[in-house]
């Protein structure tokens, strides 16, 4: 499913937001190698300051999945501030119903776990570019500049897809090269997309149920802490004093790294669910014993 | 676009030129009201035209209800249109429209932001007062052209100052000034996509966005600037 976060809605989706810029830090630091700067595991540039409008693509558990930004080429977007470049020196497009799109990704990683295939990973990709076309196109915008890599490129054509052209030409932007293509929001290309992938339902989800799914999932995330919260508090606060001598304390120190140093929220939530097993195994011998001795 | 608008370009630029060309937006596209609303970092100033009746006018100023009123400053930081059902929960939204009524103003419009090269801000907002089906045909139908006439207002008025009008000449691409010239030349945009080796969408794109930084609506006018400015020959 797909919903746009935009500068009107983005106070209720500041969680997606910030899924969405550390899937990109994952996307095009670690696995792309783009020369992108990232902050606290997060990557974000300036213009992602200028209120872009994302379309974003979740899970049936509202993570976010897949990702594009988009900006208005009448004002500053990539293509006219920091990829003149690929333009060959040539001034860039500029038109009312020319969006460009940038930072086009999809989460392989997630999307490949608990043995799904390739397939998954094709049908995000193809959801997110329904969703983005359909947005531009309801949005009065006929066309897509899209700044992308080769590999996108090759998705886009075995999507059918392809761009109908390129401005300037490819260049190589530190480790990647990279491409601006043009793409039409016209019904046809909509109907390519759909029919290549089999999507014929709406795209969009709504915001309230998105909101709500998204909550509920925090609501389950608490109460399966519940039970350790206490101790979590106390190994966080780094206030070992007030802990009962049950966990060795280089254990304890290893537990609060894994906590401070997960990357993601799984890992987050695991290495949680590793202290409050050592908790559980080792403390309540000893919880028997101090009761036993109050 | 095939538009019987007045090109912008061409008029003597005065606050009198600019609400006949908010009224020719509402007889074209069918729309009651038009008001167009900009900001110009570059000559620090605010720019506002409305062809709304001089009551509301008097109304909206004397409560000073552009401070609240979410079309303006809500709308602004969308890249997309926004359609008002999308403010009507917010509180601005119900002060400013709960008099609106009284002055038969209605509160089915929506608001395109365009944003300018300099951190200028433009916004052109249309009402009808019309069933809620009957509003959202009408809005999916013009959303594009109203785009591209929001655009030429917004960048009209941005350039009527000095120092903004040389900041914002035209700068022209080889693609879109080849193209221009075929087309003085006569030839017609399938031609031209033949003569280059490129899709008439290509062709069609670049049209666009050379007669959108020469500030015309037509291709015509477009070429002619072109001419004028010394971007392409005469033929």
């Amino acid at each position: 499913m797909i919903i746009i976060v935009d500068a009107l809605n983005k106070d209720r989706f500041g969680d997606l937001l910030d899924e969405m810029f550390k899937l990109r830090a994952r996307v095009f630091g670690d696995r792309l190698g783009w020369e992108v700067e990232i902050t606290n595991g997060r990557e974000i540039d300036q213009f992602d300051r200028l209120d872009p409008a994302y379309v974003i693509g979740l899970d049936d558990e509202g993570h976010v999945v897949s990702c594009v930004r988009a900006l208005q080429t009448t004002g500053p977007h990539m293509l006219s501030d920091v990829f003149q470049v690929l333009l060959d020196g040539e001034p860039p497009l500029r038109s009312a119903t020319l969006w460009e799109s940038t930072r086009f990704c999809v989460d392989t990683q997630r999307l490949c776990r608990d043995g799904n295939t390739m397939k998954a990973v094709s049908m995000a990709t193809c959801e997110l570019m329904i969703g983005s076309l359909e947005y531009a196109r309801r949005s009065g915008i006929s066309d897509i500049i899209t700044v992308i890599d080769p590999v996108v490129n090759r998705v886009l054509k075995r999507s059918d897809n392809a761009p109908y052209d390129y401005v300037g030409s490819t260049k190589q932007m530190g480790k990647v090269p990279a491409m601006a293509a043009l793409l039409d929001c016209t019904e046809e290309r909509i109907n390519r997309v759909r029919a290549f992938a089999g999507i014929t339902h709406d795209v969009f989800a709504n915001e309230d149920t998105v909101r709500d799914l998204l909550d509920a999932r925090q609501l389950a995330f608490a109460a399966q802490l519940g039970e350790s919260s206490e101790w979590m508090a106390a190994i966080l606060s780094g206030s070992e004093e007030a802990l009962p001598p049950v966990l060795p304390e280089d254990i304890q120190d290893y537990c609060r790294a894994q906590i401070e140093t997960a990357q993601t929220e799984e890992e987050h939530a695991a290495a949680l669910r590793l202290v409050a097993v050592l908790v559980r195994e080792r403390v309540h011998p000893a919880m028997h014993r101090l009761v036993f001795q109050s | 676009m095939n538009v019987d608008l007045i090109d912008l370009g061409n008029e003597s630029r005065n606050a009198g030129s600019f609400v006949s060309f908010l009224d020719q937006i509402c007889a074209r596209f069918e729309l009651d009201h038009a008001a167009y609303a900009g900001t110009n970092p570059v000559a620090s100033a605010v720019h506002g035209y409305v062809n709304y009746p001089d009551a509301w006018k008097h109304h909206y100023a004397e409560n000073g209800l552009h401070r609240i009123d979410p079309t303006l400053l809500v709308a602004s930081r969308s890249i997309a249109p926004v359609d008002w059902s999308r403010l009507d929960h917010t509180e601005g939204f119900e002060k400013t429209f709960r008099d609106a009524r009284d002055f038969g103003i209605t509160n089915r419009g929506l608001t395109i932001p365009v944003r300018g090269p300099y951190g200028d801000i433009g916004m052109l907002s249309v009402t009808r007062d019309c069933s809620v089906t009957e509003w959202e045909k009408l809005s999916r139908q013009i959303l594009p052209d109203l785009q591209s006439v929001a655009v030429h207002v917004h960048d009209t008025v941005m350039r009527s100052d000095v120092l903004s009008r040389a900041l914002r000449y035209p700068a022209l691409s080889t693609r879109e000034r080849e193209i221009l010239q075929w087309i003085a030349a006569g030839k017609s945009q399938q031609d031209v996509g033949d003569i280059l080796g490129i899709s008439h969408r290509t062709v069609e794109v670049h049209l666009r966005s050379g007669r959108e930084k020469l500030y015309a609506l037509t291709t015509p006018q477009a070429v002619g600037r072109a001419i004028m400015l010394g971007l392409i020959y005469p033929l």
